[in-house]
């Protein structure tokens, strides 16, 4: 077996990154029935998740600066080139929205929410946004590892003839 | 107390009100960025040479916006005032036009 620091570096963004979404979902359904007996554990979720998405934040930009490039090379000599031409692209500034959002969250559950309508919407509408747009990251980080495999196996099989 | 029976409270918290426009503002000059940065290759050059990589450069010049328009927010309590349901709203709305507004950049420009 040999595992990279790479690897592991890319796995971990990935798995933080789905941690964070669980807890934001956690938030959610917590939020949905807010009273004053689960406000810690509202809040320590929000915590989760943006401690968590931190975490995605630092593992993929280090992956990004020091690792990609390789693979953003194989990915646009491929047949798969909107895999870093439209996806790549979207996904490294959406991410951002969905780190602030993230940052936003335990912020926004320091409101009584089981007392204040208005401020468990909001709490809602966060936690829904980073579950949604945190999922569309993970998706398009798929898509784009699959952009690289493409590249290596199609242009593996030409070698091949 | 229960959410059904408890009262309503027409004001968010200063810090709430604050951090939550600061990150609707953040999340659409995170789009306009991107939009200026893939547009006119100098401001892309500009960022390399402060960090090295653009894209640090960008995420810093998001995370100090944020933060800074967050502090700046709540201590001068200038977003307490807005409406806690248009507060939600912009920032779904932001989130929505920066998202869409960077997926058909990428996709059509």
């Amino acid at each position: 077996m040999n595992i990279s620091a790479s690897d592991v570096i890319l796995l971990a963004h990935a798995g933080f990154g789905v941690t964070g979404c669980l807890a934001a979902l956690w938030v959610f359904i917590e939020a949905l029935s807010a009273q004053p007996g689960n406000a810690a554990r509202i809040r320590a979720a929000a915590l989760v998740t943006a401690l968590s998405m931190a975490a995605a934040w630092i593992c993929g930009g280090y992956w990004y600066v020091h690792f990609y490039p390789a693979e953003k090379a194989l990915i646009l000599g491929g047949p798969w080139p909107f895999a870093h031409n439209l996806v790549m692209e979207t996904k490294e500034h959406l991410f951002l929205i969905t780190g602030m959002l993230a940052f936003l969250l335990p912020v926004a559950t320091r409101e009584e929410l089981f007392s204040h309508a208005a401020a468990r919407k909001l709490v809602l509408s966060v936690a829904a946004l980073i579950v949604i747009t945190g999922l569309t990251v993970e998706g398009a980080g798929a898509v784009i590892e699959h952009g690289a495999k493409v590249a290596l196996l199609r242009g593996g099989a030409k070698g091949d003839r | 107390m229960n959410s059904a029976t408890a009262p309503e409270s027409p004001k968010l918290k200063a810090a709430t009100s604050g951090f939550v426009l600061a990150a609707a503002i953040a999340a659409l000059f995170n789009t306009a960025l991107a939009w200026a940065r893939d547009a006119y290759a100098p401001l892309n050059g500009i960022m390399k040479s402060l960090t090295g990589n653009p894209w640090i450069a960008h995420c810093l010049a998001d995370v100090v916006l944020f933060a800074g328009l967050g502090f700046l927010f709540t201590k001068t309590r200038a977003a307490e005032k807005i409406d806690p349901s248009w507060l939600t709203g912009a920032l779904i709305g932001a989130v929505a036009i920066a998202a869409l507004g960077l997926a058909l950049w990428f996709a059509f420009v």
